[in-house]
């Protein structure tokens, strides 16, 4: 999914933006009747209650809390997804969290 | 486990042949790509590192930093070169994607403390790509 979002940590102390993209990887069991490790929709709308409605359009420092304590770079953000998005999920299906701010960086958070 | 990967672009010349090898055999391992006039490609080099966010400034690495070594340390030698003639390693290496992988690799590894080198991936063409993660010795 992509997101926009502003941020400003100590070394671009500006607040500027980004087009972030997320990748998430689930790793499980393909279950026999549906044929699908988890059912996409549900998926969607996980990453969207719990990802979109709290990032997309909001400046990462101002209107969250989860960076009063760490800056708001893209490991750290990274991270935060990925513990949200574990808290979300059914058990254990989380495997990896890809977030890019940008085409040129990358940060993978995985078990 | 957390991973940083950062993407680099270069373009550069090659041919693939061995010179101890006849055109036939050159021909028939490498294709068209060892024609001895040279073609050329837009390469582009991800260098991830892994290792432990810094508490303080929020990074596995300074991305400065890791920029400023990748460009001294690689791009600087490969960037608008004839591999095989301006790079000391492919006077004797023939310098395919594999190759070229693996000098970054040696070019990079151990200089990018405290974050550790984890993977080179370098992308030759849209449906050519190498990853190297090191050999099995260094794992």
């Amino acid at each position: 999914m992509s997101f926009s979002s502003a941020h400003q940590t100590d070394v671009r102390p500006s607040t500027h933006g980004h087009n972030y993209e997320l990748e998430v990887t689930l790793r499980g069991d393909v279950d026999l009747e549906t044929g699908m490790v988890m059912d996409l929709k549900q998926l969607r709308d996980v990453m969207e209650s719990v990802v979109g409605s709290t990032f997309d359009h909001r400046h990462l420092d101002r209107d969250t809390s989860y960076f009063d304590q760490r800056p708001s770079t893209a490991e750290n953000f990274a991270t935060v997804v990925f513990d949200l998005l574990d808290g979300a999920l059914p058990s254990g299906a989380l495997h990896r969290v890809r977030l890019s701010p940008d085409e040129d960086l990358t940060v993978e958070v995985s078990r | 486990m957390i991973r940083l990967t950062r993407r680099y672009r270069f373009s550069a010349a090659h041919v693939l042949a061995r010179p101890d090898w006849d055109d036939a055999r050159n021909t028939e391992i490498y294709g068209k790509c060892a024609n001895p006039s040279g073609h050329g490609h837009n390469y582009v080099l991800e260098v991830t590192v892994r290792g432990e966010v810094d508490p303080q400034s929020g990074r596995l690495v300074a991305v400065p930093k890791l920029d400023a070594i990748v460009r001294e340390r690689v791009l600087a030698l490969l960037d608008h070169r004839f591999l095989n003639r301006d790079v000391d390693r492919f006077e004797t290496e023939v310098p395919t994607a594999e190759n070229i992988a693996r000098f970054a690799w040696d070019a990079l590894k151990g200089e990018i403390a405290p974050s550790i080198l984890d993977r080179i991936r370098l992308v030759e063409t849209e449906n050519n790509a190498v990853e190297y993660v090191g050999a099995e010795e260094e794992a």
